[in-house]
């Protein structure tokens, strides 16, 4: 028995499939390993909490996209260091002052989603003042009134609008109230004259000079920032809720993996041993076993896992316990017929006729020609539960604190992404799923092409 | 006679195997049922005391209590509650099998009536509609690949056919209409991007039936990519082991013209097989298809089903699991019955 695993594996390795599938999957398994050590273990708390990803852009194009010809501007964080510039005394009081001036350069003609100053100091302060430069000339002073630490303020912020509205008139003429995000925005960005809301964007050289006024001394342990949020992010952008999708494409990977290698293996065991004894035993047992076996492949797999995640919630262990339980019949079936074909072949009727004991025929016969076979099944199965968990996942029906690419595109689909034309969150999560099972296919495809032939027709 | 004792003794046995099969969703889904059961006699017994108020006046607000109360236990007892465990397992399952599922909790069916089994009963033909459209398409397109990729074995054609298998096995046809319809539906608008119909639905019958196959081209549409490869892929490899057995080669000895032997002699050898993956696709197409609704907000179960999975509506999502496991099991016996008829052997009792 020792020769058919040595020469399936030199066929498999030969086989131009085979081959392709085994690098593939090495290369998916070292992404495996990179994603359980860098995603954080808690990031299913993180990822489900909106709060944690405000100043993220929102519905952000990947950052490659310019090469295909789309307009995106960049998210460019500017890190404002303070520090102390003078004393001021007027009359009896006396104030501290606290400067810092970044510059950051922008050369894109697409105006950028939103802006978020986020001040971190220790002690009062009693207002900040953001003095902003446009490459052309000096653009507006937006004044923060009762600036808290750790506080956003974003364009949306009135201390912005209040500005910017006056900065509006002073441009154009015009008085404008109840100022939109894209306007305040397009007031920073466009160039200063007449059309500043509609005019092009300025591109150069934009200074932020932040000046923080209090009654006492503050204290800096670390910087504040002065993000510009862009209309693009990370290789693969983010959703509604600014989460960047690659990490949740990294952080979905090991559990689809998981999932779909337990239930592919536990189902083909017990599949083949199921299937292969129902065929080798013949006869009335045989007609019980595979009347069994309809039983089973007529229970509705998806919709029976739903009702059952209505009486329990379930962990990962037991969802893919569950899926092995609902897909075994298949490869029972499979594994009926190939016993079925080694039982008419003439070592079995001279087994018989010698008086061997049946279960040694059984594990000296059947056995070693249903392992290669549960093999191959179980290297095909384990796409078809990597497709069941992610369905189930875009059915809102998973284990709790998972991130699986079916819970993304979910979201996706609950977000009307298609419509507002966030193919990125579409694309990728599914793309990913296609990236991940492709491999076991091919390897499967292989395998079986190679083993199938053998069992069969085995002299 | 041969044959008539072969499908006699098929609808014993899947008789046995639905019987077994429910028992299987029941005792998995029990805590479920039951109370589903009891929510739904309160719910009736709420309607029962509605009506005794609108309608008999001179009934006290005791008798009236009573009268409902008597309502809620005869409903109950219906379903076996205070009864023996094996007795209401059995009239449990009775009223299963029967498609008295009781009530929903929210959603109702067009008519009004929130009965489960009519808001399953209102969902279900589009379900079949869809389905079974898409899998004629599949078996005659299929089959009609496959043989020209047999028939040509080697070529272009037969070793595109295996790639496209491949794809089969891990493309999620839901993920495949979200493509389509962000592509096709919003990118371009060529084809509606949701629904079954368009609001509202033209008068015209001609127009009708124009509006119905423009919103079921787009499902169609990602149903056939998804399954058309690994269905091609079956049929090559049975027209294959086919061609080359001894008999198609007499056939071909006896200078039978190719189309003759294709038909008469190959298609007609591997039809038994092709039914019954056929048959297999359609089931499978039915209970694997509900995402596909949901993405195309095709009215069906799958889509019902999300609908209520959002809602909460255990006794639909319930109703469904039941309604789907007799389909799959209808399904499959047709499959073994049609087998019989095709397969030579059987019909003659051998």
């Amino acid at each position: 028995m020792d020769s058919i695993w040595k020469s399936t594996t030199r066929q498999f390795l030969r086989s131009k499939s085979g081959f392709a599938g085994l690098v593939m999957m090495i290369v998916i398994l070292l992404f495996t390993v990179y994603s359980a050590a860098e995603v954080p273990q808690n990031i299913a708390f993180k990822w489900n909490n909106p709060q944690s990803w405000t100043g993220n852009p929102v519905g952000a194009a990947p950052v490659w996209v310019g090469v295909i010809g789309l307009h995106v501007s960049p998210s460019i964080p500017v890190s404002l260091k303070m520090w102390q510039e003078s004393n001021v005394s007027a009359g009896a009081a006396r104030f501290y002052e606290y400067n810092s001036n970044s510059s950051f350069s922008w050369s894109s003609s697409t105006t950028p989603q939103d802006v978020s100053f986020l001040p971190t100091f220790r002690g009062n302060a009693i207002s900040a003042t953001i003095a902003w430069t446009k490459p052309g000339a000096k653009a507006v002073d937006i004044q923060v009134s009762q600036v808290q630490s750790g506080n956003q303020y974003d364009a949306n912020s009135p201390d912005f609008k209040n500005a910017i509205s006056q900065y509006i008139l002073a441009q154009t003429g015009q008085y404008s109230s109840g100022l939109t995000k894209s306007q305040v925005m397009s007031a920073l960005f466009d160039q200063n004259g007449k059309g500043l809301l509609s005019g092009p964007v300025d591109t150069g050289d934009f200074t932020v000079e932040v000046q923080l006024l209090s009654t006492s001394p503050l204290n800096f342990t670390s910087n504040s920032s002065f993000n510009v949020i862009g209309t693009s992010y990370g290789p693969m952008g983010t959703d509604y809720y600014g989460r960047p999708i690659d990490l949740g494409i990294l952080a979905g990977l090991p559990n689809a993996l998981e999932l779909g290698i337990l239930t592919s293996v536990v189902a083909v065991v017990g599949g083949v041993i199921f299937g292969g004894l129902a065929g080798y035993f013949g006869g009335r047992k045989d007609g019980i076993m595979q009347w069994t076996t309809i039983v089973f492949l007529a229970l509705p797999a998806l919709n029976f896992l739903v009702v059952i995640s209505y009486s329990s919630s379930l962990t990962l262990l037991e969802e893919g316990l569950l899926i092995s339980f609902l897909s075994w019949p298949f490869y029972a079936i499979i594994a009926r017929t190939v016993a079925l074909s080694i039982k008419s072949q003439t070592y079995i009727e001279a087994d018989r006729a010698m008086g061997i004991p049946a279960y040694r025929t059984f594990f000296s016969h059947f056995m070693p020609r249903l392992a290669p076979v549960s093999i191959a099944y179980t290297v095909l199965g384990i796409p078809a539960g990597i497709l069941l968990v992610e369905t189930l996942g875009f059915l809102g029906i998973q284990p709790p604190n998972l991130i699986t690419w079916g819970t993304i595109l979910d979201s996706a689909f609950f977000n009307e992404a298609a419509l507002y034309g966030w193919w990125w969150w579409v694309l990728f999560p599914g793309l990913m799923i296609v990236i991940a099972t492709i491999p076991f296919v091919l390897m499967g495809f292989a395998l079986d092409k190679i083993i199938a032939p053998r069992v069969t027709n085995f002299d | 006679m041969g044959y008539l004792y072969f499908v006699a003794k098929r609808t014993v046995s899947y008789f046995a195997a639905l019987i077994a099969t429910i028992s299987i969703v029941y005792i998995g889904t029990y805590p479920e049922i039951q109370k589903v059961i009891i929510s739904s006699s309160n719910f009736l017994a709420g309607q029962y005391q509605q009506t005794l108020l609108r309608t008999s006046k001179g009934l006290t607000a005791a008798q009236i209590h009573t009268l409902v109360a008597g309502f809620k236990s005869n409903y109950l007892s219906a379903f076996g509650f205070n009864q023996p465990l094996p007795v209401k397992f059995g009239l449990q399952l009775y009223n299963l099998m029967t498609f008295h599922f009781g009530t929903s909790f929210f959603i109702n069916a067009p008519n009004g009536s929130n009965q489960v089994s009519s808001v399953i009963a209102a969902y279900l033909p589009n379900t079949i509609l869809l389905f079974t459209t898409g899998t004629v398409l599949l078996i005659v397109l299929g089959t009609i690949i496959g043989l020209f990729a047999a028939k040509s074995a080697g070529g272009i054609l037969d070793k595109i056919v295996p790639f496209v298998a491949v794809i089969h096995s891990s493309l999620p046809t839901w993920w495949v209409g979200f493509l389509l319809i962000a592509g096709l539906a919003y990118g371009v608008s060529l084809f509606p991007t949701s629904g079954m119909m368009s609001i509202p639905p033209p008068g015209n019958p001609l127009s009708y039936v124009g509006s119905l196959l423009d919103h079921m081209t787009l499902p169609l549409v990602a149903f056939l990519i998804v399954n058309i490869g690994g269905f091609t892929y079956v049929i090559r490899s049975l027209v294959v082991s086919t061609i080359g057995e001894d008999f198609v080669i007499t056939a071909k000895a006896r200078g039978f013209s190719e189309s003759r032997i294709i038909f008469r002699h190959v298609l007609r050898t591997a039809s038994p097989a092709i039914a019954t993956q056929s048959i297999l696709a359609v089931t499978g197409s039915f209970a694997g298809g509900l995402t596909t609704e949901i993405v195309f907000n095709w009215p069906g179960v799958g889509l019902l089903t999300y609908e209520s999975i959002l809602a909460n509506d255990v006794p639909i999502i319930l109703g469904i699991t039941f309604v789907l496991t007799v389909v799959l099991l209808v399904g499959l016996y047709i499959g073994d019955v049609v087998y019989g008829l095709l397969d030579p052997r059987i019909k003659s009792g051998g």
